[in-house]
């Protein structure tokens, strides 16, 4: 079974403001995981790549995390 | 000559062309919350001005920032760990967008903003994040009836000692 989140929970649009959900495809580092952690198809991984960097310079998402 | 206008206003055209866009901000927390809805009229005014309209709209509220942010404020810096964070949807021409980017950038009232493209539809996804640990328990504790002890009975001085007298002579 895949563990692509975006597929199972049928979201189309990755929001930056959606925080929550975000931080299901950063390590506890603040890093962005990589595709075979993520299991996202490779538009989703860029769309969430564009909303994580949005969501951090914007400050909902740390750059970095102890 | 007429060829060269015709390329001019396809292109002017081009700009026009309406586009869905996307406002997200950050109001300065020394801003007061009467000023708040001052500011976010003079944002609406300038969309509107350059023939832009709303789509949706989310309320600026105040929250902390994951990291503290620097602004130039006159001859120094000023940190700021937490903004009025609000956003908003609206529709125009690249020009419109362009005014509003520069406008804001003027504005003194910001921490932060971002303009960027987006799609109508809305974008914030009904998600839940999972909670650690969700186990049914099978085996449920049932709860035990407590057995109720005789009432104690009242004893005599002399059934106590004798009582006394028969373990020490054991």
């Amino acid at each position: 079974m895949s563990n692509n989140i975006l597929t199972q929970n049928d979201i189309r649009h990755v929001d930056y403001k959606d925080v929550d959900l975000l931080k299901q495809f950063i390590n506890p580092h603040g890093r962005i995981v990589s595709r075979n952690r993520s299991g996202l198809t490779a538009k989703q991984q860029r769309a969430v790549e564009a909303a994580v960097k949005r969501a951090r310079f914007m400050g909902l998402l740390p750059y970095i995390q102890k | 000559m007429a060829e060269v206008k015709q390329a001019v206003v396809d292109t002017a055209e081009e700009t026009a062309l309406p586009r869905v866009y996307e406002v997200g901000y950050h109001i300065k927390p020394t801003v007061k919350e009467d000023d708040i809805e001052k500011i976010l009229g003079g944002v609406r005014s300038i969309i509107e001005k350059a023939g832009g309209s709303f789509i949706a709209e989310g309320a600026p509220a105040l929250m902390r920032l994951a990291y503290p942010m620097e602004v130039r404020e006159g001859e120094k810096n000023v940190e700021y760990d937490r903004g009025h964070f609000g956003w908003l949807k609206f529709e125009s021409s690249t020009e419109g967008a362009r005014v509003l980017e520069a406008a804001l950038k003027r504005s003194a009232d910001f921490v932060r903003f971002i303009v960027f493209r987006t799609v109508r539809e809305d974008t914030r996804a009904k998600f839940k994040a999972p909670t650690l640990r969700e186990v049914k328990r099978t085996d449920t504790l049932k709860a035990v009836t407590r057995r109720e002890e005789p009432a104690a009975v009242p004893v005599s001085e002399e059934d106590l000692e004798k009582a006394l007298k028969d373990l020490t002579i054991e």
